[in-house]
Protein backbone atom coordinates (compact mmCIF):
# COMPACT_ATOMS: atom_id res chain seq x y z
CA UNK A 1 0.00 0.00 0.00
CA UNK A 2 1.42 3.51 -1.02
CA UNK A 3 2.19 6.32 1.85
CA UNK A 4 -0.86 7.96 -0.40
CA UNK A 5 -3.44 5.05 -0.14
CA UNK A 6 -2.88 4.76 3.67
CA UNK A 7 -3.21 8.36 4.54
CA UNK A 8 -6.26 8.45 2.56
CA UNK A 9 -7.81 5.71 4.79
CA UNK A 10 -6.63 7.23 7.90
CA UNK A 11 -8.09 10.17 6.82
CA UNK A 12 -11.32 8.34 5.67
CA UNK A 13 -11.81 6.40 9.18
CA UNK A 14 -11.09 9.27 10.84
CA UNK A 15 -13.60 11.34 9.22
CA UNK A 16 -16.66 8.33 9.72
CA UNK A 17 -15.58 8.48 13.27
CA UNK A 18 -16.08 12.20 13.26
CA UNK A 19 -19.02 11.78 11.44
CA UNK A 20 -20.89 9.08 13.37
CA UNK A 21 -21.63 11.29 16.17
CA UNK A 22 -22.72 14.28 14.70
CA UNK A 23 -24.66 11.93 12.57
CA UNK A 24 -27.18 10.78 15.96
CA UNK A 25 -27.12 14.37 16.91
CA UNK A 26 -28.39 15.48 13.20
CA UNK A 27 -30.91 12.79 13.16
CA UNK A 28 -32.38 13.83 17.05
CA UNK A 29 -32.63 16.96 15.78
CA UNK A 30 -34.36 16.37 12.42
CA UNK A 31 -36.89 14.23 14.42
CA UNK A 32 -38.12 17.00 16.79
CA UNK A 33 -40.81 16.64 13.82
CA UNK A 34 -42.10 13.38 12.84
CA UNK A 35 -40.88 12.33 9.50
CA UNK A 36 -40.25 9.00 7.80
CA UNK A 37 -37.23 7.56 6.74
CA UNK A 38 -36.66 8.78 3.28
CA UNK A 39 -38.33 12.69 3.99
CA UNK A 40 -35.59 12.21 6.85
CA UNK A 41 -32.48 11.20 4.48
CA UNK A 42 -33.74 14.14 1.60
CA UNK A 43 -34.00 16.67 4.85
CA UNK A 44 -30.70 15.74 6.17
CA UNK A 45 -29.32 15.80 2.42
CA UNK A 46 -30.49 19.21 2.10
CA UNK A 47 -28.76 20.23 5.18
CA UNK A 48 -25.31 18.95 3.81
CA UNK A 49 -25.52 15.89 5.90
CA UNK A 50 -25.83 13.47 3.16
CA UNK A 51 -26.56 9.99 4.58
CA UNK A 52 -27.20 6.59 2.72
CA UNK A 53 -30.07 4.43 3.81
CA UNK A 54 -28.28 1.33 4.68
CA UNK A 55 -26.44 3.71 7.49
CA UNK A 56 -29.79 5.79 8.15
CA UNK A 57 -32.53 2.49 9.07
CA UNK A 58 -30.17 0.78 11.08
CA UNK A 59 -29.41 3.90 13.29
CA UNK A 60 -33.02 4.76 13.42
CA UNK A 61 -34.08 1.37 15.20
CA UNK A 62 -30.95 1.68 17.33
CA UNK A 63 -32.20 4.99 18.64
CA UNK A 64 -35.40 3.32 18.98
CA UNK A 65 -34.20 0.10 20.62
CA UNK A 66 -32.70 2.52 23.36
CA UNK A 67 -35.72 4.30 24.22
CA UNK A 68 -34.62 8.06 22.06
CA UNK A 69 -36.92 7.24 19.18
CA UNK A 70 -40.50 6.25 18.96
CA UNK A 71 -42.44 4.92 15.83
CA UNK A 72 -45.64 4.20 13.92
CA UNK A 73 -46.68 2.93 10.71
CA UNK A 74 -48.99 5.13 8.84
CA UNK A 75 -50.54 5.26 5.18
CA UNK A 76 -49.62 8.35 3.22
CA UNK A 77 -49.77 8.58 -0.47
CA UNK A 78 -51.08 5.19 -0.35
CA UNK A 79 -48.02 3.73 1.16
CA UNK A 80 -47.13 2.55 4.52
CA UNK A 81 -44.83 4.64 6.12
CA UNK A 82 -42.98 4.48 9.41
CA UNK A 83 -43.04 7.62 10.81
CA UNK A 84 -40.02 8.79 13.64
CA UNK A 85 -40.20 11.17 16.33
CA UNK A 86 -38.39 11.69 19.36
CA UNK A 87 -39.51 9.90 22.12
CA UNK A 88 -39.75 12.03 25.88
CA UNK A 89 -36.50 10.52 27.08
CA UNK A 90 -34.78 11.41 23.61
CA UNK A 91 -35.92 14.86 23.96
CA UNK A 92 -33.76 15.56 26.87
CA UNK A 93 -30.94 13.54 25.99
CA UNK A 94 -30.78 15.48 22.88
CA UNK A 95 -30.95 18.65 25.18
CA UNK A 96 -28.22 17.08 26.58
CA UNK A 97 -26.40 16.16 23.75
CA UNK A 98 -26.24 19.69 22.19
CA UNK A 99 -25.41 21.25 24.80
CA UNK A 100 -22.65 19.49 25.34
CA UNK A 101 -21.61 19.37 21.48
CA UNK A 102 -21.96 23.32 21.96
CA UNK A 103 -19.40 23.63 24.50
CA UNK A 104 -16.88 21.10 22.99
CA UNK A 105 -17.65 23.18 19.98
CA UNK A 106 -16.93 26.19 21.53
CA UNK A 107 -13.72 24.51 23.59
CA UNK A 108 -12.27 23.33 20.20
CA UNK A 109 -12.94 27.13 18.23
CA UNK A 110 -10.77 28.07 21.16
CA UNK A 111 -8.40 25.41 20.74
CA UNK A 112 -8.19 26.39 17.02
CA UNK B 1 -42.02 -5.14 -9.15
CA UNK B 2 -39.89 -8.53 -9.78
CA UNK B 3 -36.27 -7.41 -9.08
CA UNK B 4 -36.90 -5.17 -6.16
CA UNK B 5 -38.88 -8.17 -4.56
CA UNK B 6 -36.49 -10.53 -5.36
CA UNK B 7 -33.86 -7.77 -4.00
CA UNK B 8 -35.71 -7.69 -1.14
CA UNK B 9 -35.86 -11.66 -0.88
CA UNK B 10 -32.64 -11.45 -0.85
CA UNK B 11 -32.13 -9.00 1.81
CA UNK B 12 -34.00 -10.62 4.46
CA UNK B 13 -32.30 -14.03 4.70
CA UNK B 14 -29.57 -12.12 5.73
CA UNK B 15 -31.89 -10.28 8.43
CA UNK B 16 -32.26 -10.66 12.41
CA UNK B 17 -35.84 -12.91 12.02
CA UNK B 18 -37.17 -11.06 14.63
CA UNK B 19 -37.32 -7.68 12.77
CA UNK B 20 -37.19 -8.72 9.35
CA UNK B 21 -40.86 -8.36 8.15
CA UNK B 22 -40.95 -4.78 9.70
CA UNK B 23 -37.40 -3.79 8.19
CA UNK B 24 -38.75 -4.85 5.01
CA UNK B 25 -41.84 -3.09 4.74
CA UNK B 26 -39.58 -0.16 5.64
CA UNK B 27 -36.62 -0.64 3.14
CA UNK B 28 -39.17 -1.82 0.65
CA UNK B 29 -40.86 1.61 1.02
CA UNK B 30 -37.35 3.52 1.11
CA UNK B 31 -36.10 1.65 -2.51
CA UNK B 32 -39.87 2.31 -4.19
CA UNK B 33 -39.90 6.46 -3.42
CA UNK B 34 -36.08 6.58 -4.44
CA UNK B 35 -37.53 4.65 -7.84
CA UNK B 36 -40.03 6.62 -8.04
CA UNK B 37 -38.01 9.56 -8.11
CA UNK B 38 -35.62 8.18 -10.45
CA UNK B 39 -38.85 7.35 -12.84
CA UNK B 40 -40.30 11.04 -12.42
CA UNK B 41 -36.89 12.74 -13.08
CA UNK B 42 -36.16 10.43 -16.56
CA UNK B 43 -40.08 10.48 -17.57
CA UNK B 44 -40.22 7.12 -18.19
CA UNK B 45 -39.80 3.65 -16.07
CA UNK B 46 -36.47 2.70 -15.60
CA UNK B 47 -34.44 -0.03 -18.03
CA UNK B 48 -33.61 -3.48 -16.20
CA UNK B 49 -29.73 -2.43 -16.74
CA UNK B 50 -30.47 0.66 -14.80
CA UNK B 51 -32.20 -1.24 -12.04
CA UNK B 52 -29.07 -3.32 -11.92
CA UNK B 53 -27.13 -0.06 -11.25
CA UNK B 54 -29.67 1.16 -8.48
CA UNK B 55 -29.68 -2.28 -6.55
CA UNK B 56 -25.78 -2.11 -6.96
CA UNK B 57 -25.08 0.95 -5.31
CA UNK B 58 -27.13 0.12 -2.78
CA UNK B 59 -25.15 -2.93 -1.94
CA UNK B 60 -25.14 -6.31 -2.07
CA UNK B 61 -27.77 -8.30 -0.17
CA UNK B 62 -25.49 -9.49 2.61
CA UNK B 63 -24.00 -6.34 3.50
CA UNK B 64 -27.07 -4.21 3.73
CA UNK B 65 -28.65 -7.67 6.42
CA UNK B 66 -25.44 -7.23 8.52
CA UNK B 67 -25.97 -3.32 8.92
CA UNK B 68 -28.97 -4.34 10.88
CA UNK B 69 -27.72 -6.64 12.90
CA UNK B 70 -26.72 -5.80 16.68
CA UNK B 71 -24.33 -9.13 16.98
CA UNK B 72 -21.25 -8.27 14.77
CA UNK B 73 -19.71 -11.82 15.76
CA UNK B 74 -16.37 -12.82 13.64
CA UNK B 75 -13.70 -15.40 13.78
CA UNK B 76 -10.25 -14.30 14.14
CA UNK B 77 -7.15 -15.93 15.04
CA UNK B 78 -4.99 -12.58 15.24
CA UNK B 79 -6.52 -11.26 12.11
CA UNK B 80 -9.66 -11.89 11.18
CA UNK B 81 -10.95 -15.09 9.25
CA UNK B 82 -14.44 -15.14 8.82
CA UNK B 83 -16.20 -11.40 9.23
CA UNK B 84 -19.52 -10.64 10.75
CA UNK B 85 -21.48 -10.54 7.03
CA UNK B 86 -20.45 -14.17 6.80
CA UNK B 87 -20.21 -15.69 10.06
CA UNK B 88 -24.07 -16.43 10.27
CA UNK B 89 -23.87 -18.62 7.27
CA UNK B 90 -20.90 -20.02 8.34
CA UNK B 91 -22.33 -21.28 11.62
CA UNK B 92 -25.17 -22.55 9.66
CA UNK B 93 -23.30 -24.60 7.60
CA UNK B 94 -20.70 -26.06 9.96
CA UNK B 95 -23.76 -26.88 12.31
CA UNK B 96 -25.45 -28.65 9.66
CA UNK B 97 -22.10 -30.34 8.37
CA UNK B 98 -21.59 -31.50 12.15
CA UNK B 99 -24.72 -32.92 12.79
CA UNK B 100 -24.91 -34.70 9.31
CA UNK B 101 -21.68 -36.03 9.92
CA UNK B 102 -22.37 -37.25 13.60
CA UNK B 103 -25.40 -39.41 12.19
CA UNK B 104 -23.43 -40.69 9.33
CA UNK B 105 -20.35 -42.07 11.65
CA UNK B 106 -22.96 -43.50 13.89
CA UNK B 107 -25.39 -45.43 11.57
CA UNK B 108 -21.81 -46.24 9.65
CA UNK B 109 -20.57 -47.66 12.85
CA UNK B 110 -23.12 -49.86 14.04
CA UNK B 111 -23.92 -51.04 10.20
CA UNK B 112 -20.59 -52.44 10.58
CA UNK B 113 -20.72 -53.53 14.37
CA UNK B 114 -17.79 -51.14 15.40
CA UNK B 115 -17.65 -49.61 18.95
CA UNK B 116 -19.18 -45.86 18.78
CA UNK B 117 -16.29 -44.00 20.84
CA UNK B 118 -15.53 -40.48 21.20
CA UNK B 119 -12.26 -41.02 19.23
CA UNK B 120 -14.42 -42.12 16.05
CA UNK B 121 -16.00 -38.67 15.58
CA UNK B 122 -12.56 -36.41 16.44
CA UNK B 123 -10.89 -37.02 12.26
CA UNK B 124 -14.56 -36.44 10.68
CA UNK B 125 -15.11 -33.51 13.02
CA UNK B 126 -11.99 -31.83 13.20
CA UNK B 127 -12.18 -32.34 8.89
CA UNK B 128 -15.53 -30.48 8.51
CA UNK B 129 -14.35 -27.72 10.58
CA UNK B 130 -11.07 -27.04 8.93
CA UNK B 131 -12.49 -27.23 5.55
CA UNK B 132 -14.93 -24.94 6.20
CA UNK B 133 -13.20 -22.75 7.66
CA UNK B 134 -10.94 -22.52 4.73
CA UNK B 135 -13.49 -22.14 2.51
CA UNK B 136 -15.01 -19.10 4.60
CA UNK B 137 -11.46 -17.61 5.24
CA UNK B 138 -11.25 -17.91 1.60
CA UNK B 139 -14.02 -16.20 1.11
CA UNK B 140 -14.06 -13.29 3.52
CA UNK B 141 -10.53 -12.62 1.53
CA UNK B 142 -12.33 -12.27 -1.83
CA UNK B 143 -14.96 -9.98 0.11
CA UNK B 144 -11.96 -8.04 1.54
CA UNK B 145 -10.38 -7.59 -1.60
CA UNK B 146 -13.11 -6.34 -4.01
CA UNK B 147 -15.16 -3.92 -1.25
CA UNK B 148 -18.22 -3.36 -3.83
CA UNK B 149 -18.91 -6.96 -4.69
CA UNK B 150 -22.29 -7.83 -6.05
CA UNK B 151 -21.66 -11.99 -5.14
CA UNK B 152 -25.28 -12.70 -4.37
CA UNK B 153 -27.78 -11.30 -6.71
CA UNK B 154 -31.11 -11.70 -6.75
CA UNK B 155 -32.31 -14.63 -9.15
CA UNK B 156 -33.88 -12.32 -11.69
CA UNK B 157 -30.60 -10.27 -12.01
CA UNK B 158 -29.25 -13.02 -12.97
CA UNK B 159 -29.94 -13.14 -16.51
CA UNK B 160 -28.37 -9.07 -16.87
CA UNK B 161 -24.99 -9.78 -15.23
CA UNK B 162 -22.44 -11.35 -18.14
CA UNK B 163 -20.75 -14.13 -17.78
CA UNK B 164 -17.46 -13.49 -16.72
CA UNK B 165 -14.80 -14.13 -19.75
CA UNK B 166 -12.32 -16.23 -17.23
CA UNK B 167 -15.50 -18.44 -15.88
CA UNK B 168 -16.07 -19.38 -19.64
CA UNK B 169 -11.78 -20.17 -20.18
CA UNK B 170 -11.71 -22.13 -17.04
CA UNK B 171 -14.62 -24.37 -18.21
CA UNK B 172 -13.46 -24.60 -21.54
CA UNK B 173 -9.93 -25.64 -20.62
CA UNK B 174 -11.69 -28.23 -18.37
CA UNK B 175 -14.01 -29.73 -20.27
CA UNK B 176 -12.14 -29.60 -23.60
CA UNK B 177 -9.52 -31.94 -21.96
CA UNK B 178 -12.34 -34.19 -20.92
CA UNK B 179 -14.13 -34.21 -24.58
CA UNK B 180 -10.48 -34.93 -26.00
CA UNK B 181 -9.79 -37.86 -22.69
CA UNK B 182 -12.23 -39.02 -24.00
CA UNK B 183 -12.02 -39.36 -27.68
CA UNK B 184 -8.49 -40.70 -27.16
CA UNK B 185 -9.60 -43.48 -24.99
CA UNK B 186 -11.15 -45.87 -27.76
CA UNK B 187 -6.96 -45.48 -29.61
CA UNK B 188 -5.63 -45.45 -26.10
CA UNK B 189 -7.44 -47.75 -23.17
CA UNK B 190 -4.31 -47.29 -20.91
CA UNK B 191 -6.11 -43.75 -20.32
CA UNK B 192 -8.97 -45.43 -18.34
CA UNK B 193 -7.96 -48.81 -17.91
CA UNK B 194 -4.51 -47.90 -16.71
CA UNK B 195 -1.43 -51.07 -16.20
CA UNK B 196 -4.13 -53.66 -17.17
CA UNK B 197 -4.80 -52.30 -20.65
CA UNK B 198 -2.20 -54.82 -21.51
CA UNK B 199 -4.39 -57.91 -20.33
CA UNK B 200 -7.99 -56.02 -20.87
CA UNK B 201 -10.12 -54.22 -22.94
CA UNK B 202 -13.59 -52.33 -23.15
CA UNK B 203 -16.49 -54.05 -24.02
CA UNK B 204 -19.15 -53.94 -26.83
CA UNK B 205 -21.19 -52.32 -24.44
CA UNK B 206 -19.19 -48.90 -24.36
CA UNK B 207 -19.96 -48.39 -28.34
CA UNK B 208 -23.88 -47.80 -27.53
CA UNK B 209 -22.76 -45.11 -25.11
CA UNK B 210 -19.94 -43.65 -26.47
CA UNK B 211 -21.31 -41.51 -29.12
CA UNK B 212 -23.79 -40.03 -27.16
CA UNK B 213 -21.29 -38.95 -24.23
CA UNK B 214 -19.49 -37.61 -27.08
CA UNK B 215 -21.81 -35.31 -28.12
CA UNK B 216 -22.40 -34.37 -24.49
CA UNK B 217 -18.70 -33.30 -23.85
CA UNK B 218 -18.48 -31.07 -27.31
CA UNK B 219 -22.13 -29.88 -26.60
CA UNK B 220 -20.41 -28.92 -23.15
CA UNK B 221 -17.76 -27.49 -24.77
CA UNK B 222 -19.51 -25.32 -27.31
CA UNK B 223 -21.75 -23.61 -25.02
CA UNK B 224 -18.35 -22.37 -23.17
CA UNK B 225 -16.91 -21.34 -26.34
CA UNK B 226 -20.18 -19.62 -27.16
CA UNK B 227 -20.39 -18.36 -23.70
CA UNK B 228 -17.20 -16.70 -24.31
CA UNK B 229 -17.62 -15.11 -27.00
CA UNK B 230 -21.23 -13.98 -26.24
CA UNK B 231 -20.78 -13.73 -22.81
CA UNK B 232 -24.46 -11.28 -22.57
CA UNK B 233 -26.05 -14.29 -23.71
CA UNK B 234 -26.60 -15.81 -19.79
CA UNK B 235 -29.18 -17.83 -20.73
CA UNK B 236 -26.96 -19.98 -22.52
CA UNK B 237 -25.97 -21.73 -19.92
CA UNK B 238 -28.92 -22.63 -17.72
CA UNK B 239 -30.65 -23.75 -21.04
CA UNK B 240 -27.75 -25.79 -22.48
CA UNK B 241 -26.47 -26.87 -19.27
CA UNK B 242 -29.94 -28.26 -18.02
CA UNK B 243 -30.99 -29.97 -21.58
CA UNK B 244 -26.88 -31.75 -21.30
CA UNK B 245 -27.32 -32.59 -17.74
CA UNK B 246 -31.38 -34.48 -18.68
CA UNK B 247 -29.53 -35.67 -21.02
CA UNK B 248 -26.74 -37.45 -19.43
CA UNK B 249 -29.07 -38.94 -16.91
CA UNK B 250 -30.56 -41.62 -18.72
CA UNK B 251 -27.03 -42.56 -20.58
CA UNK B 252 -25.36 -42.63 -17.13
CA UNK B 253 -28.37 -44.93 -16.14
CA UNK B 254 -27.61 -47.16 -18.93
CA UNK B 255 -23.85 -47.26 -18.93
CA UNK B 256 -23.92 -47.67 -14.87
CA UNK B 257 -26.64 -50.33 -14.48
CA UNK B 258 -28.34 -52.27 -17.45
CA UNK B 259 -24.74 -53.01 -18.47
CA UNK B 260 -23.48 -55.89 -16.59
CA UNK B 261 -20.18 -55.69 -18.33
CA UNK B 262 -17.98 -52.42 -19.32
CA UNK B 263 -14.51 -54.11 -19.43
CA UNK B 264 -13.77 -57.67 -21.09
CA UNK B 265 -10.49 -59.60 -21.08
CA UNK B 266 -8.40 -58.70 -24.08
CA UNK B 267 -7.75 -60.98 -27.21
CA UNK B 268 -5.29 -63.69 -26.25
CA UNK B 269 -5.45 -63.67 -22.48
CA UNK B 270 -6.13 -67.20 -20.42
CA UNK B 271 -9.17 -66.70 -18.71
CA UNK B 272 -7.48 -67.56 -15.72
CA UNK B 273 -9.00 -66.94 -11.86
CA UNK B 274 -6.57 -64.27 -11.98
CA UNK B 275 -7.31 -62.54 -15.13
CA UNK B 276 -10.90 -62.77 -14.03
CA UNK B 277 -10.74 -61.16 -10.94
CA UNK B 278 -9.15 -58.37 -12.97
CA UNK B 279 -11.33 -57.63 -14.92
CA UNK B 280 -14.20 -57.87 -12.00
CA UNK B 281 -11.79 -55.50 -10.08
CA UNK B 282 -11.79 -52.86 -13.28
CA UNK B 283 -15.64 -52.94 -14.05
CA UNK B 284 -16.46 -52.52 -10.00
CA UNK B 285 -13.48 -49.35 -10.31
CA UNK B 286 -15.98 -48.19 -13.38
CA UNK B 287 -19.00 -48.50 -12.00
CA UNK B 288 -18.42 -47.72 -8.82
CA UNK B 289 -15.33 -45.30 -8.87
CA UNK B 290 -14.96 -43.28 -12.04
CA UNK B 291 -18.67 -43.00 -13.81
CA UNK B 292 -20.03 -44.44 -10.12
CA UNK B 293 -23.53 -43.33 -9.11
CA UNK B 294 -22.51 -40.19 -7.85
CA UNK B 295 -21.74 -38.53 -11.31
CA UNK B 296 -25.46 -40.25 -12.20
CA UNK B 297 -26.97 -38.21 -9.28
CA UNK B 298 -24.70 -35.09 -9.62
CA UNK B 299 -26.15 -34.77 -13.32
CA UNK B 300 -29.86 -35.89 -12.12
CA UNK B 301 -29.38 -32.54 -9.25
CA UNK B 302 -27.41 -30.27 -12.07
CA UNK B 303 -30.66 -30.73 -14.57
CA UNK B 304 -33.36 -29.79 -11.78
CA UNK B 305 -30.91 -26.92 -10.79
CA UNK B 306 -30.46 -25.62 -14.10
CA UNK B 307 -33.99 -26.43 -14.83
CA UNK B 308 -34.92 -23.82 -12.27
CA UNK B 309 -32.41 -21.14 -13.56
CA UNK B 310 -33.83 -21.31 -16.85
CA UNK B 311 -37.27 -19.54 -14.90
CA UNK B 312 -35.95 -15.71 -14.88
CA UNK B 313 -34.73 -15.92 -18.22
CA UNK B 314 -38.25 -17.40 -19.25
CA UNK B 315 -40.22 -14.63 -17.41
CA UNK B 316 -38.00 -12.55 -19.37
CA UNK B 317 -38.53 -13.76 -22.15
CA UNK B 318 -42.45 -13.93 -21.65
CA UNK B 319 -42.57 -9.90 -20.57
CA UNK B 320 -40.68 -8.83 -23.95
CA UNK B 321 -43.15 -10.54 -26.21
CA UNK B 322 -46.16 -9.36 -23.82
CA UNK B 323 -44.27 -5.41 -24.66
CA UNK B 324 -43.53 -6.19 -28.02
CA UNK B 325 -47.27 -7.84 -29.00
CA UNK B 326 -49.08 -4.54 -26.59
CA UNK B 327 -46.14 -1.82 -28.36
CA UNK B 328 -47.52 -3.28 -31.97
CA UNK B 329 -51.68 -3.31 -31.00
CA UNK B 330 -50.72 0.73 -29.74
Amino acid sequence: MSPGNSNHDLFENLRLELRRGSLILAVMASLQAEQYGYTLRKTLTEHGMPIDEGTLYPLLRRLETQGLLVSEWREEDKRNKRFYRLSEDGKTIFKQLLAEWQSMNSSLNGIL
Amino acid sequence: MDILDSYLRAVKRCLPRAQSDDIIRELSDELRSQLDEQQAALGRPLSDEELMAFFKKHGDPMTVGRRYRQDHRSLSLGWELIGPELFPMYLILLSFNLALTIAAVVVVSLMVHLPIKPDTFLVPVLAQIICLTVVFTILNLIRRKFPQPWYYPPAELAPLLPISRWYSLVGLAMWATVAIWWLAVPHFPQLILGSGAAHLKLAPTWHRFYVPMLLLLLASVSQRVVSLVYPTWTWVIPVVRAIINGAAVPILYGLMFKSQTLVVPAEGIQNTPQNQQLVEKFNDLIRWGILGPWLWIWAGISAMVYAWYCVPHLRRLIRRVRGQALSAVS
